[in-house]
């Protein structure tokens, strides 16, 4: 397994502990349906995924993952309150136009929200964003600025200031060093390469 | 409603080759009464169906194929060497095609109502020993659907591994999961929809008023050979515009004008190659389809709504067991994206398994016939992943 593999799989083992067996999950962004796929086998869940792309969505259908290719806000306003039991948004936050819609709507069709990010307020990032005055360019975010999607960087001192402003209760959070595996509680916005929070109302 | 005028023209050519070869069509006498959703009988129908493949000892790997309003049974392979053209959905199905002929018995037969085998208005009436006309029954999805249970039923089958269809077919894909349960694992619908919309009905009707108001339709009572051709024929051009879209149109003839127009511009002959291909289309349409039966199923279209039908969308798939797969295409004007996004937004609701795929063509609706390997991807995925669920940590 490449070093990148293994931290996508730290990030699915982390929300495969909390995701409850026989619950109904939503996954915003779902790619090809691995995160998915793994809860499926893992945790019994009926899962459903979301993904804009064709052949991301034959993906999940080759896995066995139910997926609907489409907008993310357009699918959730068609569910009633609570419908999931838990929506997740692992690495997809930072790619959306509307990021604080989604969570709101998130948090009205689950019961509960994970989202996860890369924090980009760690230290190697801040440090190579003054150094070489560039955008930050790593083993996740290889492109250059010209190559990527309209991205939407963001660190975990912003998204706690979002939780506190729209009143969103944290119920869970997993803050990880720059190799993705050891916790980091000190000084976490510096120090913690990866963040995952359980969200509730 | 595929145009089968035009499979290859739309989706370039078929190989000769491969395939599942010569088939021969065979009739299914059903010689019980047989009751109607309108609570019209008939003393017993015929339906004409092609199989290909192979049964299985268990039965059950049985794939369905629903045709739409102008098509028939015969969508796969030819009838003899020299066919010009193969089926109609030859470029899906066969030997190691999507809807894969090695692994799966498919079964495909003409609908009630239709004129190519099946009983439908232009069969006779027994009682009169003259065609139906249109004493018969009026037709609906579900009565299309009980009938083919009933020849499933006749050959044995336990159980079907899935039902595909696009256009009326997808109606019928999505009345078999709701109507046999038990009996469906798969669903797969393409270019459909829950609820024929007012637009859909206003180009059926303007197809039908073509027919009604020709004087040789004469209150359906005609010869087999005559009847309103003029009136059949514009139906089918009107009909076909819908199928396909404005940019494939224009890619395809533009305002290209026949060698021979140029020298009368002023005259309403046909100048543009358009022009000469819908008159086509027409024509070759009146030498395989009667016009009742056109009267007929345009309306089974029409009353089609399962939302009215069970009081709610999703009281109509609340039995609904199968695990189901619907395909919109971009460029479908007839059964746009979003009404194909509805029958899968509804299935979830619902708690059932339900996927929804969404393929970019400019071919318009007649896009679910496309030689795509993305859909044949898609559709072979569906169709063959096992159901035990496998963890594969390649994102």
């Amino acid at each position: 397994m490449t070093r990148l593999v293994e931290k996508r799989t730290v990030d699915m083992q982390i929300i495969g502990d909390w995701v409850e067996p026989h619950t109904r999950v939503l996954d915003l962004g779902c790619g090809k349906g691995a995160l998915l796929g793994y809860l499926m086998q893992s945790k019994q869940v009926t899962a459903i995924g979301v993904d804009l792309d064709f052949h991301r969505i034959t993906a999940c259908v080759q896995r066995g993952v139910t997926a609907y290719q489409g907008d993310m806000l357009g699918f959730m306003r068609e569910f009633p309150d609570r419908f999931f039991d838990r929506v997740i948004c692992s690495r997809t936050v930072q790619e959306l136009d509307q990021p604080a819609a989604v969570i709101l709507e998130a948090l009205r069709v689950g019961r509960t929200v994970t989202v996860g990010f890369v924090n980009h307020g760690f230290w190697k990032n801040r440090l190579a964003a003054l150094v070489r005055g560039r955008k930050v360019r790593n083993e996740i975010y290889t492109t250059e600025w010209f190559e990527s999607r309209p991205a939407n960087p963001l660190t975990i001192a912003d998204f706690e200031h979002f939780c506190r402003a729209k009143q969103i209760r944290i119920a869970r959070r997993a803050l990880l060093a720059g190799n993705w595996r050891t916790p980091r509680r000190v000084l976490p916005n510096l120090l913690a390469g990866y963040a995952l929070y359980d969200l509730t109302r | 409603m595929p145009d089968l005028d035009d499979v290859s023209a739309a989706a370039g050519t078929v190989p000769a080759t491969g395939g599942v070869g010569i088939v021969t069509p065979r009739d299914f006498v059903h010689d019980q009464p047989f009751t109607f959703q309108s609570g019209q009988s008939l003393p017993g129908f015929t339906l004409r169906y092609e199989t290909y493949g192979r049964l299985n000892e268990t039965r059950d790997n049985v794939i369905v194929i629903c045709h739409a309003l102008s098509g028939d049974h015969h969508c796969a392979g030819r009838h003899s060497p020299d066919d010009r053209k193969p089926g109609w959905w030859d470029n899906l199905i066969g030997p190691g095609r999507a809807v894969d002929t090695d692994k799966f018995f498919v079964v495909c037969a003409n609908c009630l109502g239709g004129c190519v085998g099946s009983t439908g208005p232009s069969s006779l009436n027994p009682a009169t020993g003259r065609p139906y006309g249109i004493s018969f029954p009026f037709v609906t999805i579900r009565d299309m659907v009980r009938s083919q249970k009933l020849l499933l039923d006749h050959l044995g089958v336990a159980a079907l591994h899935a039902v595909i269809g696009g256009s009326m077919g997808g109606m019928q894909v999505l009345q078999w999961g709701i109507e046999y349960p038990g009996f469906v694992r798969r669903l797969l619908a393409m270019a459909t929809t829950s609820r024929e919309g007012a637009q859909a009905i206003a180009f059926n009707e303007v197809g039908r008023q073509a027919i009604m108001q020709d004087p040789a339709w004469n209150h359906g009572d005609y010869p087999k050979d005559g009847g309103p051709r003029t009136g059949l024929a514009i139906a089918r051009m009107m009909a076909h515009i819908t199928y396909v879209s404005d940019a494939s149109m224009d890619r395809k003839f533009g305002r290209r004008k026949k060698a021979d127009a140029n020298r009368d511009a002023y005259t309403f002959d046909v100048q543009f190659e358009v022009e000469s291909y819908l008159r086509h289309q027409g024509q070759s349409f009146i030498n395989r389809f009667d016009a009742n039966s056109y009267l007929y199923i345009t309306r089974a279209l029409d009353q089609f709504d399962l939302a009215q039908a069970y009081g709610s969308l999703e009281a109509a798939f609340a039995p609904v067991q199968a695990e189901t797969l619907v395909v919109g295409f971009t460029s479908d004007w007839l059964f746009p994206p979003e009404q194909n996004r509805t029958i899968a937004l509804a299935l979830l609701r619902c708690g059932k398994r339900a996927t929804y795929a969404e393929l970019e063509t400019d071919l318009g609706h007649d896009s679910f016939l496309l030689e795509s390997e993305d859909l044949y991807t898609l559709v072979r995925s569906f169709l063959e992943r096992p159901t035990a669920v496998e963890v594969d940590f390649n994102i």
